[in-house]
C-alpha cells in the first residue's frame, strides 16, 4: 500500500516537471544557471567594490575627494596622491618593513610548528596538554596579553626592533600554523613513516625526508596565510613599534591621519600599495590556499 | 641473516590491556615462519616488537642470540612489508627500491646495480620509472617485496602482504610469494590472519588467540595434533566439528557416547586412553572429512539425519542433525549426494578423532 503511494507520489512529481508548471520554473529561476552566476557577481562585487573605491580615490584630486563622495573621479585624474603619499611618509621603509617581519616570522614559525605539530600527533608530546593549550592561545583575543608582550619584549630589549615584532608575530600565529599542518600530517599513513624508520632513517630524517616532502603544498599554504596575518597585523605592531625605524605598514597608514588633517588622497594610494604584493602572492599560490583551507575544514 | 626468539615477551597497553602474554618461540635462521590468528590475537603487535616499532614491555627479543631490546628499528636489519604496503607515494618504483640504499649513503653504481637486480627478480623492469601512485595492487605489492629484499636484511617481516588484493591475484602472489622467498632463502616472519595462506606458505606456525601463543608447529602438525580446541577450530575448512562426549569402560571394550551417538573404540583408539586418568566427559572434535557417511548401515555405525546438503561436484557437504539440535558437518565425494531429510549411517575416522579437555580445552591425548 505504502509502495503504491510512493510510486503515485513519484509520477506527479515528474507530471510537474513534465508539464512545466509554476514549481519547475521558480526551480530554474533560483537554481538555474544564471542565477548563480548573478549570485557570483553580487559577491564579487560586494568584495571589489572597497578596493576599487580606494583605487579611484587615489587618482581624485584632494579637493574632490573633501567635497564628493561619488565613486568615479568627475574632474582631473592625478596621480599627485600616489607622489605625495610616497614623498611625505617613509611608505617605502614600512614596507621593507612589514616585508623582513612577514617573511622571517612565517619562516620561523614553520620551523617550528611543522616539527611540533608533528611531534604531537606521533609522539603525544605534551599528552592532553599542549595541544589544548595551542588551541586556548588561538581562542584568547591578543589584546588580553598585550601588557605582558609588551613587558616581556622590554625585558629582553627588544622594544621597537623588527626582532621584537618578529618574535610576537611568530608567537601569535603559532597555534593557527599547527591548527592548519596538522590536518596535513594526520593524512599521511603512520606505515610511511614506520617504513622510513625500518630502512634506516632516524626519527628526524623520517620527518625532514619523508613527512615535509608531502605535506609541501600544506606548508606552503600555511605559509602564505601566516605571512597574510603577520602583514595586516595591527595591535602588536602598534603596541611594539614607536618608530620610522621599525614600523610596519599597518602602522604607517596611520600617518596619513596627522599633521596635515586627513589625507584620505594619499592614504589610499599608499592602502593600495600595501595591499597589492600579498594579493600577487595570493594569487599566486592560490592554487595550494584553496587546497589547504579545504582540508583543514573537512578533515581538522 | 638471523635466527629470532622471543623469551617470555609480554606487550602491555597502558598498563592494562595484555596485547601478547608471554610469548616464547624461535625462528631458525633462514625459515619462513607463520603467526596466524584472528584480528586481535596480538600477532601485529608481537611483529611491532620484532621490528622495534614498539617497545617490548616485558621480556626479551633475541636475533642471533644477541638481545635486540633496545635497539632502534633501523639498527636492527629487519626490512618489512606492510599491510598496505607504505610506498612513498612522491617517488617512483626505482626510488622506492632504491631508498633503503640511499638511506645507508651507498654509492650510486651499486645501487643502480641492486635496484635493477630486485627489479628483474620481482619482473618490475618495465614499470621502474613509472610513479608509484599509477600502480595496481599488485604491483604495489611487488615494489614493496622490492624495497624489502635489496638490501639483503636479517630478517624479512610480512604483515598481512596480501589481504589486500582481491581473491584471484592473493592466490597467485601466494604461489609467488612462496617461490621468491625460497629463492632468497631469507628469515622470514609472515604474519596473517588466513590459515590457507600459512599453510600453504610457512615452514612453521606459531598460532595465537587473545595473546597467547596456542601453538606452534609445521602445518601439518597443526592440522593432525592440534594442541587445543581453539586450533582444531581455527585451521582447516570446513571447520573441526565439536561435540561433547561421554567416555565409557565396559569390560575390555570402550566407548564414546553421546545421546546421538554410541561409538566403540577400535584398539589403536582404545590404546590412546591407557594414561588418562582425567573425567570422562570429553570435548570431541572431528574434521568434516574424517566423518564417514553411508546410506546403509555398517558396523560401528549411527543414524542421522540430513539437515542440508550441499554438493560442490568433486565433494559433497553433509550438513548432518544431531540431537539437540546441533550440526555435525561431514565432507564426502561428490557421487554421495543423500537427499535433504534422508536418514544415513555415520562412523568416525577413529585415526583422527581429538578429544579436548572441557575446561581447559587443551588436546588430552597431545604428544608433550
Amino acid at each position: 500500500m505504502e509502495d503504491v503511494k510512493g510510486i503515485e507520489h513519484f509520477e506527479s512529481a515528474v507530471h510537474a516537471f513534465e508539464q512545466k508548471t509554476p514549481a519547475f520554473y521558480l526551480n530554474r529561476i533560483f537554481f538555474g544557471r544564471p542565477a548563480r552566476i548573478i549570485l557570483l557577481l553580487l559577491f564579487i562585487l560586494a568584495i571589489l567594490l572597497p578596493i576599487f573605491y580606494i583605487a579611484m580615490t587615489s587618482l581624485k584630486e584632494p579637493i574632490e575627494i573633501r567635497t564628493s563622495g561619488a565613486l568615479l573621479p568627475r574632474g582631473q585624474i592625478t596621480t599627485i596622491n600616489w607622489v605625495k603619499a610616497f614623498a611625505n611618509v617613509p611608505l617605502v621603509r614600512y614596507l621593507f618593513n612589514s616585508t623582513v617581519v612577514a617573511v622571517i616570522s612565517t619562516i620561523l614559525v614553520l620551523l617550528v610548528a611543522v616539527p611540533t605539530t608533528y611531534s604531537i600527533i606521533r609522539f603525544k608530546t605534551g599528552g592532553w596538554f599542549l595541544p589544548a593549550w595551542i588551541l586556548g592561545t588561538y581562542v584568547m583575543p591578543p589584546i588580553v596579553v598585550s601588557i605582558p608582550i609588551f613587558a616581556m619584549v622590554k625585558m629582553v630589549n627588544l622594544q621597537n626592533t623588527l626582532a621584537g615584532l618578529i618574535l610576537v608575530h611568530m608567537m601569535a600565529n603559532m597555534p593557527i600554523a599547527v591548527w592548519l599542518i596538522d590536518s596535513y600530517i594526520r593524512s599521511i599513513p603512520r606505515e610511511l613513516e614506520q617504513a622510513a624508520w625500518i630502512d634506516g632513517y632516524s626519527k628526524w630524517e623520517t620527518l625532514l625526508r619523508v613527512v615535509v616532502p608531502l605535506i609541501r603544498p600544506g606548508i606552503l599554504a600555511t605559509g602564505v596565510i601566516t605571512l597574510i596575518l603577520s602583514w595586516n597585523e595591527f595591535l602588536f605592531a602598534l603596541i611594539l613599534t614607536y618608530g620610522v625605524k621599525s614600523n610596519t605598514f599597518p602602522i604607517g597608514i596611520s600617518r596619513y591621519i596627522g599633521e596635515h588633517g586627513l589625507q584620505f588622497g594619499e592614504m589610499s594610494a599608499a592602502a593600495l600599495a600595501g595591499i597589492v604584493p600579498i594579493y600577487i602572492l595570493v594569487f599566486l599560490f592560490s592554487r595550494n590556499l584553496v587546497e589547504g583551507l579545504t582540508r583543514g575544514g573537512v578533515k581538522g | 641473516m638471523a635466527s629470532v626468539e622471543l623469551r617470555n615477551v609480554w606487550k602491555i597497553y597502558g598498563g592494562k590491556v595484555q596485547a601478547v602474554i608471554d610469548a616464547n618461540w624461535k625462528c631458525e635462521d633462514g625459515e619462513f615462519f607463520s603467526i596466524l590468528g584472528p584480528s586481535g590475537c596480538g600477532k601485529s603487535s608481537t611483529l611491532r616488537m620484532i621490528a622495534g616499532l614498539e617497545e617490548i614491555s616485558r621480556g626479551e627479543i633475541l636475533f642471533n642470540d644477541q638481545v635486540v631490546n633496545q635497539l632502534p628499528p633501523s639498527s636492527r636489519n629487519v626490512a618489512m612489508v606492510f599491510e598496505n604496503w607504505a610506498l612513498y607515494p612522491n617517488l617512483t618504483v626505482y626510488e622506492n627500491i632504491a631508498f633503503p640504499l640511499r638511506v645507508r649513503k651507498m654509492p650510486e653504481s651499486e645501487i643502480d646495480k641492486k635496484v635493477k637486480e630486485a627489479a628483474e627478480f620481482l619482473n618490475l623492469t618495465s614499470i621502474l620509472h613509472t610513479g608509484v601512485r599509477h600502480l595496481s595492487g599488485g604491483e604495489m605489492q611487488s615494489v614493496s617485496i622490492g624495497r624489502a629484499i635489496v638490501r639483503q636484511p636479517a630478517v624479512m617481516i610480512m604483515d598481512e602482504p596480501i589481504s589486500h588484493l582481491d581473491a584471484g591475484l592473493r592466490a597467485r602472489m601466494r604461489d609467488e610469494l612462496k617461490k621468491q622467498v625460497e629463492r632468497l632463502r631469507v628469515t622470514t616472519l609472515y604474519i596473517t590472519h588466513d590459515q590457507v595462506e600459512s599453510m600453504a606458505m610457512a615452514d612453521r606456525i606459531a598460532i595465537m588467540n587473545l595473546g597467547r601463543i596456542q601453538q606452534v608447529g609445521t602445518p601439518l602438525e597443526i592440522y593432525y595434533n592440534p594442541r587445543n580446541d581453539f586450533v582444531g577450530g581455527f585451521i582447516g575448512e570446513p571447520p573441526m566439528n565439536f561435540t561433547f562426549c561421554e567416555l565409557l569402560q565396559e569390560e575390555d571394550q570402550s566407548f564414546i557416547v553421546s545421546p546421538s551417538f554410541r561409538l566403540r573404540l577400535d584398539d589403536e583408539c582404545k590404546s590412546q586412553f591407557l594414561q588418562y586418568r582425567g573425567g570422562s566427559r570429553l570435548k570431541l572434535g572431528i574434521r568434516p572429512e574424517d566423518v564417514r557417511v553411508s546410506m546403509q548401515p555398517f558396523p560401528n555405525s549411527f543414524a542421522l539425519e540430513t539437515d542440508f546438503v550441499e554438493p560442490q561436484g568433486d565433494r559433497t557437504i553433509i550438513s548432518l542433525r544431531l540431537h539437540g539440535g546441533d550440526i555435525l558437518l561431514a565432507q564426502v565425494l561428490g557421487s554421495l549426494r543423500p537427499d535433504i531429510g534422508q536418514t544415513v549411517y555415520v562412523t568416525f575416522d577413529q585415526r583422527h578423532m581429538h578429544f579436548f579437555d572441557i575446561e581447559t580445552g587443551l588436546n588430552i591425548l597431545y604428544p608433550e
